[in-house]
């Protein structure tokens, strides 16, 4: 993995802790770290509605938009910083 | 995992909802006794979460309408428009419809998720994109996806997120289309068309509103929030229910749009679906009659509005500011919210439990909505129970 990636994968999980600390999230400390291979839904048991406010926090640290249909097969953070990644390429061509 | 497997998590949702007495999804009204008002368990039963903003489901005048239409036309269609022919009737509602919203274009469908799907699919392709509100209706997020189009949610009613989003989309822009309601049905606050409208000229975007739950509610014709806020020349295509203020069953979209009068051949959902039973439409296009014939509906609806809203206000519950039909109590937590809405039901008080993740936040909340047809004395009664129901919490 590329450096960049590797950060872009570091500042998802930082934005993933605020999210679930903000949101007084019960499984953010039993679980842990969060890293790249954190599964939102199956460790976190976000619902659909987390998701996409999840999703909406990261268009705007990252100042991108996110495509709703692309997060269908999108379920750690690292799938995240995939689509993240892509859409930073998007914007600086 | 067997094909089935995946039918647990539903049960554990059912066991959960059930928990505290009876499952919100499946209460069942054993006998309809007027717009307001039906028998639970052998209770008396106050309805205040059936969205019948007009009281018209009883109105003498749409069961005759839809009477005679059951002994002149029959009892149903038996399939599509497209393969069956319409009815005179269906293309009179949709004329109808039209010049209610002043717009020479429209077209009923047999529901108001289909006519949500069927717009929004014949309008967007593969590589379009799409502004919806982050609190829109599960029809329209459907609509969206089943057409391929990429979705990009801007947030609740916030006109600089959806500004930042079409900013972003540069050039694209001027192709999107913006998704929006008028009344949103689980907090009853209203959309800022006006300023919504302003983006989306200046942007060169064409406009999509849902007036399910704003018809017959907002504006001095009836029209809903466009009408409202004076904008309804600048909505591109308007879509709506019947099974709401009109008392029926189906939906439609009208439009300035002379596409609109194409979409029938490429909508999947529109022609592949029966049409509606003549007897709904003629109880429908009667419902559209008295709307506009007796604003005085939408006054009656307006007050037992604004007294069921002050009146929890000054009970002390957590209410949104803006006076709606649509009045949602914030309780917090499920495991507060569906024992009230329990004992709620129990008291002869028939409400909506809305919870996450069907609610717009991670709150539930007991959501009512006002008839026109409620009295003074049932609105006193919701009231009167919501206290209790609080005491005995």
């Amino acid at each position: 993995m590329s450096t960049r990636f590797d950060e872009i994968e570091h500042r998802i999980c930082q934005l993933l802790a605020s999210y679930l600390e903000s949101s007084n999230h019960p499984e953010l400390e039993a679980h842990g770290e969060i890293t790249g291979e954190t599964n939102l839904v199956s460790d976190f048991t976000l619902d659909s509605f987390q998701v996409m406010e999840f999703m909406m926090e990261l268009e705007e640290a990252f100042d991108i938009m996110i495509d709703v249909n692309s997060l269908s097969n999108s379920h750690t953070v690292r799938d995240l910083a995939r689509i993240v990644g892509n859409e930073l390429d998007e914007a600086s061509k | 995992m067997a094909l089935l497997d995946k039918f647990a998590a539903a049960g554990a949702i059912r066991d959960q909802l059930s928990s505290g007495g009876h499952d919100p999804t499946r209460v069942v009204i054993d006998e309809i006794i007027s717009p307001t008002e039906g028998m639970v368990e052998g209770r008396h039963t106050i309805l205040a979460g059936t969205n019948n903003y007009l009281g018209l489901t009883f109105d003498p005048a749409c069961i005759a309408a839809g009477i005679k239409a059951l002994e002149t036309q029959g009892t149903g269609t038996t399939g599509s428009r497209m393969a069956n022919g319409s009815f005179a009737s269906h293309a009179a509602l949709e004329q109808e419809l039209a010049g209610f919203y002043n717009v020479p274009y429209g077209m009923v469908f047999s529901t108001g998720y289909a006519a949500n799907l069927g717009t929004l699919v014949a309008l967007l392709k593969p590589g379009d994109a799409v502004l919806l509100d982050a609190d829109a209706h599960a029809s329209l997020y459907d609509g969206c996806q089943m057409s391929g189009a990429d979705i990009f949610r801007f947030r609740h009613n916030d006109v600089d997120s959806l500004e930042k989003r079409l900013q972003r989309l540069g050039e694209r822009a001027r192709d999107c289309l913006v998704v929006t309601e008028g009344l949103y049905s689980v907090l009853g606050d209203c959309a800022p068309l006006n300023e919504i409208v302003e983006l989306k000229k200046r942007y060169g975007a064409l406009l999509l509103v849902d007036e399910a739950h704003s018809l017959g509610v907002y504006g001095d014709r009836g029209c809903g929030v466009a009408e409202a806020q004076g904008v309804m020349h600048d909505v591109d295509f308007f879509v709506g229910t019947f099974s709401k203020s009109l008392g029926a069953m189906g939906g439609f979209c009208v439009s300035s749009h002379a596409e609109l009068a194409l979409i029938r051949y490429v909508s999947r959902p529109f022609i592949f679906t029966a049409s509606p039973s003549p007897s709904i439409i003629a109880s429908t296009h009667e419902a559209l009659r008295q709307l506009q014939a007796r604003p005085e509906l939408r006054d009656s609806l307006w007050r037992n509005a604004r007294r069921l809203h002050q009146g929890l206000e000054t009970m002390g519950f957590d209410i949104g500011p803006e006076v709606s039909p649509v009045v949602a109590v914030r309780l917090g937590r499920k495991e507060v919210a569906l024992p009230f809405w329990n004992r709620l039901l129990e008291n002869g008080v028939y409400t909506n439990l809305m919870a996450p993740p069907a609610s717009p936040d991670q709150n539930s909340y007991i959501r009512c909505s006002v008839s026109a047809a409620h009295t003074e004395q049932q609105v006193e009664k919701i009231l009167e129970m919501f206290g209790r129901t609080r005491e005995t919490a």
